[in-house]
């Protein structure tokens, strides 16, 4: 046969988009973006995830305004936080923590480096004005968040210059005096007035308590507490904080090879023995306990004794006495018991008694310290008084809000940030809403219903969207990941620190700040990694044309839930289905 | 992070396969890595339904339904009528299911790559014949239960080795892929485009509602299997040369058995039995690639 025809043969000519498969589903999956505990965990509430997946992208000023948006000092939390978010981070079950300090730093310096400008959400002008006291990080923090939430603020120092314990109290090796000011100016320009070398006396307390609408106090505590050592005149050894306070303030007494002892194991005792090496003396730091009991921060512990500080452990001062213009130390050898891992243990003379001496030309004592003066404190518990979780609100007879070191559960950076904020928000709560609503106002911009507040949560911004849920271990997808190093923060040589002051830990690059970011999981958030989109069976999962969210086609989807299974960082939930099923 | 995976797809959504169906995955990943100069035989098998009822098509591309034992010569004659033709740039794909590839169509299928006829098979193996009522195939493997192998005498032959059946037709490509791996997938469709002569792809798809697996964790299962050496990633390049693509972590294969209700009469001693084998297979396939 010429010409013939082909033989007959059925032919579709219609797409299968008119079978609206979303009627076969029983079960929804929704894009629902949960808490990390990274962030549940920082004192400030800051949206840590987030900043590590904006960091991952290169895009450091919006990562940087992410912190601000929580926290106005990411230069100094990034040097000195205690890091309460590494030490919850999901990674550290799979490989190691992410470097969260590190790149918070990272991003501080480079924004200070590019003299990047924040813009920053914040409310209308109110017309309250309040008087802040203390420029430490708890008054800087309150002034900073009073400010944008539309508040009218002066901030009082007694000493010279703003900073409190992070210009007097912080090594500079630790914290640079020119890195604290650059970025103690950056908070200034969210608008408050700061007057330093403005004691705030009792009496004129009592006078800013009438002039303004309220005060918030954050002097922190900067007296010794006065133990004495046998044999000690009041007044004769030096507090370490003041010694610190001394050299900061650029006296630099030489030690000229000669002992010095410090007496204490917290914080201020470390930082006095490294800053006495650096002097050119020889520090030897006593503790009565044992060195996992010391509350100084281990990695700074080790670090000193790789400088040449001398640690004994299980050693108390007994008596001192003076000698050809030295000191004469007794030491009473300690025996430890209720040695139960992970607590303090308590300690007893050792039996036979053993004592040393020890001939030094200074003696150190930090062994805590109290409120400057008794008004500072807040208050015993009694009516008009609100204790709230890092600040103490009194409405008479005026309105006054203790923060910082004073009222905060835990003495550290991040939580006299924490402190700030807090008193910021219920102060706006009270202004605006009336005192009833203070407790459940700040109940509503917890992070992960834990401690910390958010301002971007009080302010109604996309971080209210997110559930509360903190993201375990177990809801990552871990399938997605693999394993990787923590970045190893580059240092001074122990030699090169003990010759001076410079700051020991080293810039990271952007490169090496990337790579670490990408580490993390960025539990509870989307990052547009496309695997709901990419692993989904009935095409149902749509890119936005105008952004980068997705979205579920609900008349295709048919409810598999490979979406929620495959995303690797929990952002997504599959429920029962509930509405009305999709018209068939 | 992000897998790096061409954004166009070749599918319709409204299609009918099943909630988690893996075959429907296997299918779009397929279609991204071919493209639309691409004409598909698809003999019986899941897929007949899935593509839709006449006269719907859920695929942008062309595609020939033809009966269970010709998709071999059916892709063999569309290769030369295309060639008659003169069109050289359209890609020829047989797309059928195990039992079309393993059981009924095998002959077919054999005889086309002795030929070296130059198109890609691909079986997307969901381990039985799922859209006629979950019988067993000589795919199904050791210890499954199906509808012809129920209770107690659940299946107690191995899984026929396919790839290692068409690698002795010494043809000059096959791979084993899966929807869990979608690069690799991608990567393999890629190259065996490239290559000229018979093709095999393998692929693994996960089949929720005859492996009794929550439809969730369809890919995931299919990640296991990788994972456990179930199913291990390669490549086979003339017959000869075996590439290992993926070195598991060694996970325990009653991890993947647990969590399938096919399995789940399954004693211990079995599922050290099946470690056993899986193990033996794996040892063999080291030895191939050269690496024992």
């Amino acid at each position: 046969m010429k010409n013939s025809t082909p033989p007959f043969v059925a032919h579709s000519f219609r797409t299968t988009e008119g079978n609206k498969t979303g009627s076969w589903r029983f079960l929804r999956p929704r894009y629902d973006e949960k808490t990390a505990p990274c962030a549940a965990a920082c004192p400030a509430g800051e949206d840590i995830a987030r900043i590590e997946m904006l960091t991952s992208q290169g895009l450091f000023k919006e990562a940087w305004e992410t912190i601000l948006m929580e926290n106005p000092l990411p230069a100094v939390c990034g040097r000195v936080c205690l890091r309460p978010c590494e030490s919850r981070c999901n990674r550290r079950e799979f490989d190691e923590a992410i470097a969260i300090r590190a790149i918070e730093r990272f991003l501080a310096d480079t924004a200070s480096r590019d003299e990047l400008k924040p813009s920053l959400e914040r409310f209308a002008s109110r017309k309250q004005r309040i008087a802040v006291v203390g420029a430490g990080p708890s008054g800087l923090a309150a002034a900073f968040f009073l400010s944008r939430l539309g508040y009218g603020c002066d901030l009082f120092e007694s000493a010279p210059e703003p900073g409190g314990v992070l210009r007097y109290g912080i090594p500079s090796y630790r914290l640079p005096a020119a890195i604290l000011a650059a970025e103690i100016e950056q908070v200034a320009g969210s608008g408050f007035r700061l007057y330093c070398e403005k004691p705030v006396t009792k009496a004129l307390f009592e006078q800013i308590g009438n002039d303004y609408d309220a005060v918030f106090l954050g002097c922190g505590r900067s007296r010794s507490v006065g133990l004495l050592i046998e044999g000690e005149e009041p007044g004769e050894v030096e507090d370490g904080f003041e010694f610190l306070r001394r050299i900061n303030r650029g006296e630099s007494p030489a030690f000229s090879n000669a002992q010095v002892a410090i007496i204490g194991g917290g914080n201020t005792a470390v930082d006095a023995a490294r800053t006495v090496l650096r002097l050119g003396g020889k520090p030897v730091l006593i503790y009565r306990r044992r060195r996992e009991d010391m509350p100084a921060f281990e990695e700074e512990i080790s670090m000193a004794l790789e400088e040449g500080v001398r640690l004994l452990e299980l050693w108390t001062p007994l008596r001192m006495e003076r000698k050809e213009g030295r000191y004469l130390l007794t030491l009473q050898q300690m025996r430890a018991f209720d040695t139960a891992p992970g607590q303090k243990s308590r300690v007893e003379p050792a039996e036979p008694r053993s004592t040393m001496e020890l001939s030094v030309i200074h003696i150190l004592k930090a062994v805590g310290l109290e409120a400057a003066e008794e008004w500072q404190n807040p208050p015993e518990n009694s009516e008009k008084i609100l204790r709230l979780s890092d600040s103490v609100l009194v409405r008479s007879p005026s309105i006054v809000i203790h923060g910082g070191d004073l009222a905060s559960r835990i003495r550290s950076v991040s939580h006299a940030v924490a402190s700030g904020k807090e008193a910021a928000i219920a102060l706006d709560i009270l202004f605006q809403k009336g005192p009833d609503e203070v407790l459940p106002g700040l109940e509503s911009c917890r992070v992960g219903n834990g401690p910390a507040l958010s301002l971007e949560m009080y302010m109604r911004g996309p971080r209210c969207a997110r559930n509360p849920h903190v993201v375990v271990f177990d809801e990552i997808n871990r399938d997605h990941f693999q394993f990787a190093a923590r970045l190893v923060q580059p240092r001074l040589l122990a030699e090169e620190r003990s010759r001076g002051f410079a700051e020991i830990d080293l810039r990271i690059s952007a490169g090496l700040a990337m790579k670490e970011a990408e580490r993390c999981f960025n539990c509870g958030l989307c990052n547009q990694c496309d695997n709901c989109r990419l692993y989904c069976p009935d095409l149902a999962v749509v890119r936005q044309t105008d952004s980068s969210a997705r979205s579920i086609d609900y008349d295709y989807c048919k409810g598999c839930g490979i979406c929620v299974v495959e995303c690797p960082r929990n952002a997504m939930s599959l429920e029962k289905e509930s509405a009305p099923r999709a018209q068939r | 992070m992000q897998l790096e995976l061409p954004d166009r797809d070749y599918m319709f959504p409204g299609h009918v396969a099943c909630p988690g169906c893996g075959a429907a995955v296997a299918m779009r990943f397929l279609l991204k890595a071919l493209g639309e100069k691409t004409v598909m035989v698809i003999p019986a098998c899941c897929w007949s339904i899935i593509a839709g009822a006449y006269p719907q098509s859920t695929l942008k591309i062309p595609v020939l339904h033809t009966a269970f034992e010709t998709g071999g010569a059916v892709a063999s004659g569309v290769r030369a009528a295309l060639d008659m033709r003169g069109d050289t740039q359209t890609t020829v794909v047989a797309w059928a299911g195990d039992g079309g590839t393993f059981d009924i169509g095998f002959q077919a299928l054999s005889g086309a790559v002795e030929r070296n006829e130059d198109f890609i098979y691909v079986c997307y193996d969901n381990e039985a014949y799922m859209n006629t009522g979950i019988q067993r195939s000589s795919s199904t493997p050791y210890g499954a239960w199906t509808t012809t192998t129920p209770g107690r005498d659940w299946k107690k032959m191995r899984k026929k080795n396919i790839v290692e059946a068409l690698v002795a037709h010494r043809i000059p490509y096959a791979a084993t892929a899966s929807i869990a791996y979608p690069e690799d997938l991608f990567r393999k469709v890629a190259k065996a485009k490239a290559i000229k002569g018979a093709r095999f792809l393998h692929i693994f798809a996960s089949c929720p509602t005859g492996w009794r697996i929550p439809s969730e964790i369809s890919v995931k299962i299919a990640r296991m299997a990788v994972q456990t050496n179930i199913f291990p990633l390669y490549e086979v390049e003339d017959g000869l040369r075996y590439t290992i693509n993926f070195f598991p972590k060694g996970y325990l294969v009653k991890e993947y058995f647990r969590l399938q209700g096919r399995f789940k009469h399954l004693s211990e001693q079995d599922l050290d039995q099946i470690q056993t084998m899986v193990e033996e297979d794996w040892k063999l396939l080291r030895h191939k690639a050269g690496m024992s």
